[in-house]
């Protein structure tokens, strides 16, 4: 048994501390880890909290984030609550195994601190690895601060340990401006918070030779499809799942979440969506720019994976123009979330402006005066009602003017 | 097995070789076992076979060689005694009829169309054993 | 509990825990040795398998060979699966949720020599190093056998291989195979060792004590190929018995640092003759290859000199 952590009612945590604490709560029965910058906290604080007897479990030391991922799969399939945590080029190493989780339908608890891809190498944030992980079949929720890491962390397990859904869930966070940074946090008691996440149940279990159970089978050409096509319609009624857990939660805490968050978005004429802690920034720079006739909301998808594709259109069907903002670089493509943010909206009656920004990468900081000075492009496009710039525009880059389909002026 | 549709495979691909609960199952024999269609044992390999070895239990000393070393669990042997060929199982490669210690061999391999009477029939004689020059 | 098993008929009346109709080759080694590793202890099994041959031919949906508990995660983890699921194991029994016919488990990692020797190296030294509780068993066949005979570091010199190929210019396979069963002893493994199906006295003994000993245990199967070695199937044992009477495949074993050679051929075969048998070798025969042979015996001989100066010297 493990000893109780008394909490104050409000704690004064970063990211990390916010992650490690709900990860202590949840009662982990195994963590399989490798330390990389900068979600090495997170694990560190679970193996202090081992070290002192206030959690009950095994922390496997493994060799690379690969092997970290691979014994969360083998203990999760075994009948443990398994959880591990990583950034950037752990989160790269981890990809053929993440795959295997969300195929074997085993609920591991991911924390992302999301960082750069090298190269060149990066220790800072940007969504690189969240991106790179977005067809491996997991539920991905986001958060924008420290409190919602803390939330969103006890409720992955609750959510992908339900029956009906049975899937891996990963929580990203801001590298280090999340992660390293401090806020108030107001976290449950220990008792609330397990009572909450609930006791784990085993389904299938390595360990129940009553009835063996084999995993990992190969399906070729003749199966294959049926149950891909059974593990994406798992992922997308999980949807279900997820907004009962929020609405449990609210009841719980008052903390009200959403599949898809939408900040001053009442009055909006132009809309900001991003992703991350640029969410916080962001609702600051429309305070401002209320104050000078701006009308701008903020749009952010909460849960990014199953993606609320007919939420987000909803969200967005009253604005003129919208700003869509990805902090990763693209590879030679428009923005990630401007491409599936285009693809909700299209459906709408309406047909507001759009543009991509790429912003922030490698924890470039993103200003208050960049997000107004985007928000004013908007609002330019939503006044003009057309683009008056290219579509895809770097914001926050040193150097001449970087911007791509300027489909104004090649008319 | 049927090919179903995804709405009926079995989620995350598990595969449960019994039907029901298996309570000692080291202490169960096949014949005693609830099998699954999602075990190989409801299965067949008869097909791959060209060859397939007859067995003369006139001429068996159940050794047990050809149990031990067959790759397909192919050899059916209760309480310690060879009770024949597993046709379903086995692929016919022979090595059950290169292990057999007897002579003449227990196991011979035939063309697999070979009928097995006839074969028993013509069963080789004991071979001498030839003095080393 | 590990069963005695005296003889042979005694073995026979064990319950088969690995079923046919899996899709390995006709006379494949690989389930010849893994039917006696699961048949030769009354342990509850659970095994982590590597991507290949034995991976890829038993779990085919909508069929499993499987009679036990099995997981195939990747190519390179079986190693950290088997540590996972053996760290599982000894939570929940503290936490007092192992169920109840979970009790006397042990855990199994299997891998041919490409999950072992190369793409899981790293993830076994991880595993071994980190001391869980568990066996690791590698059919070592020499050769990337399930993708099509391709080499892996531990194809001996002069195989022709698919990646190797024998030709003018070429005697097959450059390099020397790999020391496992040193590299792995050398990890402080409190046992490992080299079994041959073909002695299967031995490599049960092996099996059972390698599942007895707590902590990371290491065994290599010398597992003959038929389809890459290139002999016919039905020669598969005679094979083996041409490995380990040329000491190709020395039998010997290593517990806390201590080595036993477990088997002396009455008569050593020369190596030519383990050779001669198999097409991977058959141009090793031609005139001006001579020297691949004789420096390949000279090697035997050396390493057999060496083993038994280790017996010597660790039992003394």
């Amino acid at each position: 048994m493990s000893k109780e952590y008394v909490l104050k009612e409000v704690e004064f945590w970063d990211g990390a501390m916010a992650s490690s604490q709900a990860l202590r709560q949840a009662e982990v029965d195994i963590m399989a880890a490798y330390p990389i910058t900068p979600s090495t906290p997170i694990i560190q604080n679970y193996a202090d909290y081992l070290s002192n007897g206030y959690v009950d479990g095994e922390y496997i030391r493994t060799e690379s984030e690969h092997a970290a991922m691979s014994a969360c799969v083998a203990a999760s399939a075994a009948g443990a609550r398994v959880t591990t945590a990583t950034s950037s080029q752990g989160f790269a190493l981890m990809i053929e195994v993440l795959y295997q989780a969300s195929g074997m339908r085993l609920p591991v608890v991911l924390n992302v601190a999301n960082r750069a891809l090298a190269a060149p190498l990066n220790v800072n944030g940007d969504h690189s690895d969240l991106y790179l992980g977005r067809d491996a079949g997991w539920i991905n929720l986001c958060t924008f601060n420290q409190q919602e890491v803390y939330d969103m962390t006890l409720m992955s397990f609750k959510i992908g340990e339900h029956k009906n859904v049975r899937l891996p869930v990963m929580v990203h966070q801001d590298g280090f401006i999340c992660s390293h940074t401090a806020q108030n946090v107001a976290p449950l008691q220990d008792d609330v918070a397990r009572k909450f996440v609930g006791d784990f149940e085993a389904v299938d279990s390595l360990l129940d030779f009553a009835r063996p159970v084999t995993y990992g089978a190969q399906t070729e050409e003749d199966w294959h499809f049926e149950h891909k096509a059974k593990q994406h319609k798992a992922i997308m009624d999980s949807i279900n799942v997820i907004e009962d857990t929020f609405e449990e939660f609210e009841k719980l805490t008052g903390r009200k979440y959403n599949a898809v968050e939408s900040y001053m978005m009442e009055d909006a004429e132009i809309a900001i969506v991003a992703l991350g802690t640029t969410i916080e920034s962001s609702i600051e720079a429309a305070r401002q720019l209320r104050e000078e006739g701006i009308k701008v909301g903020i749009v952010a998808p909460r849960v990014f994976r199953p993606f609320p594709y007919d939420k987000i259109a909803d969200a967005l069907k009253n604005v003129k123009a919208i700003g869509i903002l990805d902090r990763s670089s693209p590879g030679g493509a428009l923005g990630m979330l401007f491409n599936e943010v285009t693809a909700a909206i299209y459906t709408n009656d309406t047909k507001p402006v759009i543009n991509n920004y790429i912003y922030g990468l490698g924890g470039r900081d993103t200003t208050i005066a960049d997000l107004k000075q985007i928000a004013k492009e908007i609002q330019a496009n939503a006044d003009a009602g057309k683009l008056t710039t290219p579509v895809q525009q770097f914001s926050g880059l040193r150097g001449p003017k970087l911007s791509f389909f300027d489909m104004e002026s090649s008319k | 097995m049927a090919n179903v549709g995804w709405d009926e495979v079995n989620d995350a691909a598990l595969l449960n070789p019994f039907e029901n609960s298996m309570q000692d199952l080291v202490n169960t024999a096949q014949s005693d076992r609830d099998y699954s269609l999602f075990s190989s044992f409801s299965a067949s390999t008869a097909s791959w076979r060209v060859v397939k070895p007859i067995y003369n239990s006139d001429v068996c000393i159940h050794c047990q060689n050809c149990w031990v070393y067959c790759p397909d669990s192919a050899i059916l042997s209760e309480e310690k005694k060879m009770q024949g060929i597993d046709y379903d199982h086995c692929k016919g490669c022979g090595i059950c009829a290169d292990v057999c210690p007897t002579n003449p061999k227990s196991l011979i391999m035939y063309e697999e169309a070979t009928v097995e009477d006839s074969a028993l029939a013509s069963w080789p004689e004991k071979k001498k054993k030839e003095k080393k020059a | 509990m590990s069963k005695i098993i005296k003889n042979l008929k005694q073995f026979s009346t064990a319950n088969e825990r690995l079923e046919g109709a899996h899709l390995l080759c006709p006379g494949c080694a690989h389930s010849i040795i893994v039917r006696e590793l699961v048949n030769c202890t009354d342990h509850n099994l659970v095994i982590a398998n590597a991507t290949g041959c034995m991976e890829v031919c038993t779990a085919v949906y909508p069929y499993t060979a499987w009679d036990t508990s099995w997981i195939h995660i990747g190519f390179e983890n079986a190693a950290t699966s088997a540590g996972a699921i053996a760290e599982t194991y000894k939570v929940l029994e503290r936490k007092g949720r192992l169920n109840k016919n979970a009790e006397n488990t042990k855990v199994l990692a299997i891998g041919g020599d490409g999950a072992t020797y190369d793409i899981g190296f790293q993830f076994l030294s991880g595993a071994v190093e980190r001391g869980h509780d568990f066996t690791y068993v590698c059919l070592d066949n020499e050769v990337y056998a399930n993708t099509g005979g391709q080499r892996s570091s531990s194809t001996p010199v002069g195989a022709s291989t698919t990646t190797t190929p024998a030709g003018s210019q070429s005697i097959g396979n450059k390099t020397t195979k790999k020391d496992m069963i040193g590299i792995m002893a050398a990890h402080g493994a409190p046992y490992v060792a080299q079994v041959a199906p073909n002695k299967w006295k031995d490599m049960i003994m092996k099996f059972q004590k390698a599942l007895e000993i707590n902590g990371p245990t290491f065994v290599n199967a010398m597992s003959a190929c038929t389809t890459e070695w290139r002999f016919p199937s039905h020669q598969t044992i005679t094979v083996s018995d041409l490995a380990t009477d040329s000491l190709a495949f020395p039998l010997y074993e290593i517990e806390n640092g201590v080595y036993t050679i477990n088997y002396r051929p009455k008569n050593i075969v020369p190596i030519k003759d383990y050779l001669a048998i198999q097409g991977r070798f058959k141009h090793l025969f031609k005139p001006g290859n001579e020297h691949i042979i004789e420096e390949w015996q000279k090697r035997v001989d050396k390493k057999w000199v060496q083993l038994q100066k280790m017996e010597e010297m660790t039992n003394s």
